[in-house]
C-alpha cells in the first residue's frame, strides 16, 4: 500500500508537470486571463435602470439573474479544459511508448491511469480554482452575492471535471484524439445546456415533466449543468432553493463510475502492440 | 528457482500465431539469449512476461507471480527495443522517477543516479532534456534506467541498438558486471556474437515456436559458432518434414 501510494504520488507529480509543459497550458492560461478579465469588466459595470413590465429592478436582482450565467459559463470552460487535457494524457504516452518504461516497473495499471488522470485534473483544477475563486470573489464583494452557492458550484465543477476527464480518458483508449476532442467540446456544452433547460423548467414549475433529450439526460446522464448551474441559481432572488445535493451526489457516483471505466478499458489493453518481432 | 516460466503459451494476433505452445523457463542467475528471425515472437514473449499482453492460453509466471500483478516486476530492469523516452524530462528527473518506482529515495537514490550516470557515460548530461540526447545517448539513458536500483532481473530487447562499437563494448561490461553481482539476464538480440559472449543459455524461436533451447554448449555443436547453430536450427525447423 505504501509502495502504491508512493508510486501514485511520484507519477501524479510527473503527470502534472507533463500537463504544464504542453502547449495546451498556454491555452488554459489564456482562458483563465480572459475569464477573469470578463468578470472584472462585468462586475465593474454600472447597471443602469432595468425595467420589466414597468417595474424597475434593483441592481442586485439584475446581478442575481446574470451572475449564475457568468459563473456557469466559466465553470463549463474549466470542465471542457479538463476533458481536452485528459483526452490524450494517458493515450499519448501509451502511443509513444514512453509509458512502457513506467509500466515495466512494479506499478499497477490502475495506479498509472489514476496518476495520469490526476495530472490532467491537477492542471485543470488549478487553473479552474484561480478562475472560479476570482470570479466568485468579485461577484461576492462587488455584487453582494452569497459565497455559499459559489463554493457548492465549485465543488460541482470539480466533480464535473473528474467525470468529463475520466470519460475522455477512457474514450481515448478506444477512439482517436479528434473524436474524443469533439465529444468533449460538443458533448459538455450540450449536456450542460440540456440540464440547464430542465433545471429552468423545474424552477418555473416544480411539477413539470421534462421530456425529450433533456429528460433522458436528466434521468441518466452526468448532471454537469445541475452540479454547476444548480447551486448558483439561488443567486436569482426568485429561486428559493436549488436542491443541489442530489446532483452533486450523482456527479460523485459518475466520477467513480467514469474512473472504473478507464480501469476496465485499460486493465486488459494490450501495450506495445505492433512490435511483434 | 525459475525467474520466469512459460508453459504451453499461445498468443495470437488475429489469425496469426505469434507464439504457439511455447514452454520456456529461466533459472535464477543465468543469462538467456533469446534469438530468432524477424517475426519469430521474441518481443511478444517479452511483452507477455512484463504483463503488457495476455496469453490466449497457457501459463506465464514472472518471479512466481502472474505478470499482470505489479509485484511480479519488483527488481526488474527493462530496456525495450523501440525506446521512447519522455522527451520533456531531464535525464536526472527521469532517473529519479524510475528510482522512486524501484523503491529508492533520498540521498541514496541521488548517489545511485550519479553512479549509474558515471557508469553509462552520462555524468555531464544529467541536466539535459531527454529529447536533446542523440540516439546513442538516449540508448545509454535507457540502459541507465534499466540498471538503476541493481535489478535482479534484466530484460533487454535489442539492447545495443543505436550504440556505436565503443558503446556496444561498454554495454557488454555493464551487463557482465550485473551478472557478476548475481543478476539474471534475458536478452533478445539479432547480434549473435554479443549473445555468445554474454549468455550461457539460448532459446531459438522460429515462427512462434521454440526451435531449440538450453545451455550454449549444448545448442552449439563443437566447431560451430552460434551463428552456424542458429542457421542450422532454423533451417531444420523450416525444412519440409519427410
Amino acid at each position: 500500500m505504501r509502495r502504491a501510494l508512493r508510486a501514485f504520488l511520484s507519477l501524479t507529480a510527473e503527470a502534472c508537470r507533463d500537463g504544464l509543459r504542453r502547449r495546451f497550458a498556454f491555452v488554459a492560461g489564456a482562458v483563465l486571463l480572459l475569464g477573469l478579465g470578463a468578470t472584472e469588466s462585468c462586475t465593474t459595470l454600472e447597471i443602469g435602470a432595468v425595467s420589466v413590465n414597468d417595474r424597475t429592478l434593483d441592481p442586485q436582482t439584475v446581478a442575481g439573474f446574470l451572475a449564475p450565467f457568468l459563473f456557469a459559463v466559466q465553470a463549463l470552460l474549466v470542465v471542457v479544459m479538463a476533458g481536452v487535457l485528459a483526452s490524450d494524457h494517458l493515450a499519448r504516452p501509451l502511443e509513444e511508448g514512453s509509458a512502457l518504461l513506467w509500466l515495466a516497473r512494479p506499478v499497477d495499471r490502475a495506479i498509472f491511469a489514476a496518476a495520469r488522470l490526476g495530472g490532467a485534473l491537477g492542471v485543470a483544477l488549478g487553473a479552474g480554482l484561480i478562475l472560479l475563486a476570482g470570479t466568485a470573489g468579485m461577484l461576492v464583494v462587488r455584487q453582494g452575492l452569497a459565497i455559499g452557492p459559489a463554493l457548492l458550484a465549485m465543488l460541482g465543477t470539480a466533480l464535473s471535471c473528474v467525470v468529463v476527464a475520466a470519460l475522455a480518458m477512457a474514450a481515448s483508449l478506444r477512439l482517436g484524439r479528434t473524436a474524443v476532442l469533439l465529444l468533449v467540446v460538443v458533448g459538455v456544452p450540450l449536456i450542460a445546456a440540456a440540464n440547464s433547460w430542465a433545471l429552468a423548467s423545474m424552477l418555473i414549475d416544480p411539477q413539470a415533466e421534462v421530456g425529450g433529450i433533456s429528460g433522458v439526460l436528466l434521468r441518466f446522464g452526468p448532471p454537469l449543468g445541475f452540479g454547476i448551474f444548480g447551486p448558483v441559481s439561488v443567486w436569482n432572488p426568485y429561486v428559493q432553493e436549488a436542491h443541489a445535493g442530489p446532483a452533486l451526489l450523482r456527479l460523485g457516483l459518475w466520477a467513480f463510475g467514469a474512473f472504473g471505466l478507464i480501469w476496465l478499458c485499460f486493465r486488459r489493453m494490450e501495450l506495445g502492440a505492433g512490435h511483434s518481432d | 528457482m525459475f525467474v520466469f516460466e512459460l508453459d504451453s503459451v499461445t498468443k495470437r494476433y488475429g489469425r496469426r500465431a505469434a507464439l504457439e505452445g511455447v514452454s520456456l523457463s529461466l533459472p535464477a542467475g543465468t543469462a538467456l539469449g533469446l534469438l530468432g528471425p524477424n517475426g519469430a515472437g521474441k518481443t511478444t514473449l517479452l511483452r507477455l512476461l512484463l504483463g503488457f499482453a495476455r496469453a490466449d492460453s497457457g501459463r506465464v509466471e514472472l518471479q512466481g507471480r502472474d505478470p499482470l500483478d505489479a509485484a511480479s516486476r519488483r527488481g526488474v530492469g527493462f530496456l525495450p527495443e523501440r525506446l521512447r523516452l519522455p522527451g520533456t524530462l531531464s535525464l536526472r528527473r527521469f532517473l529519479r522517477l524510475h528510482g522512486r518506482l524501484a523503491d529508492r529515495s533520498g540521498p541514496e537514490l541521488e548517489r545511485e543516479i550519479d553512479a549509474i550516470a558515471e557508469l553509462t557515460g552520462l555524468r555531464n548530461r544529467l541536466g539535459e532534456r531527454l529529447d536533446q540526447l542523440s540516439k546513442g545517448l538516449a540508448q545509454r539513458a535507457g540502459f541507465a534506467q534499466a540498471l538503476l536500483g541493481s535489478p535482479g532481473l534484466l530484460i533487454l530487447d535489442e539492447p545495443t541498438t543505436g550504440l556505436d562499437p565503443l558503446g556496444v563494448r561498454e554495454a557488454r561490461t555493464w551487463l557482465e558486471a550485473a551478472r557478476e553481482r548475481g543478476a539474471t539476464l534475458l536478452v533478445s538480440s539479432h547480434i549473435l556474437s554479443e549473445v555468445e559472449r554474454l549468455c550461457d543459455h539460448v532459446a531459438i524461436l522460429d515462427q512462434g515456436r521454440v526451435a531449440d533451447s538450453g545451455p550454449l554448449e549444448r545448442v552449439v555443436r563443437t566447431g560451430e559458432s552460434l551463428e552456424d547453430a542458429f542457421v542450422r536450427i532454423v533451417q531444420r525447423e523450416r525444412a519440409p518434414s519427410a
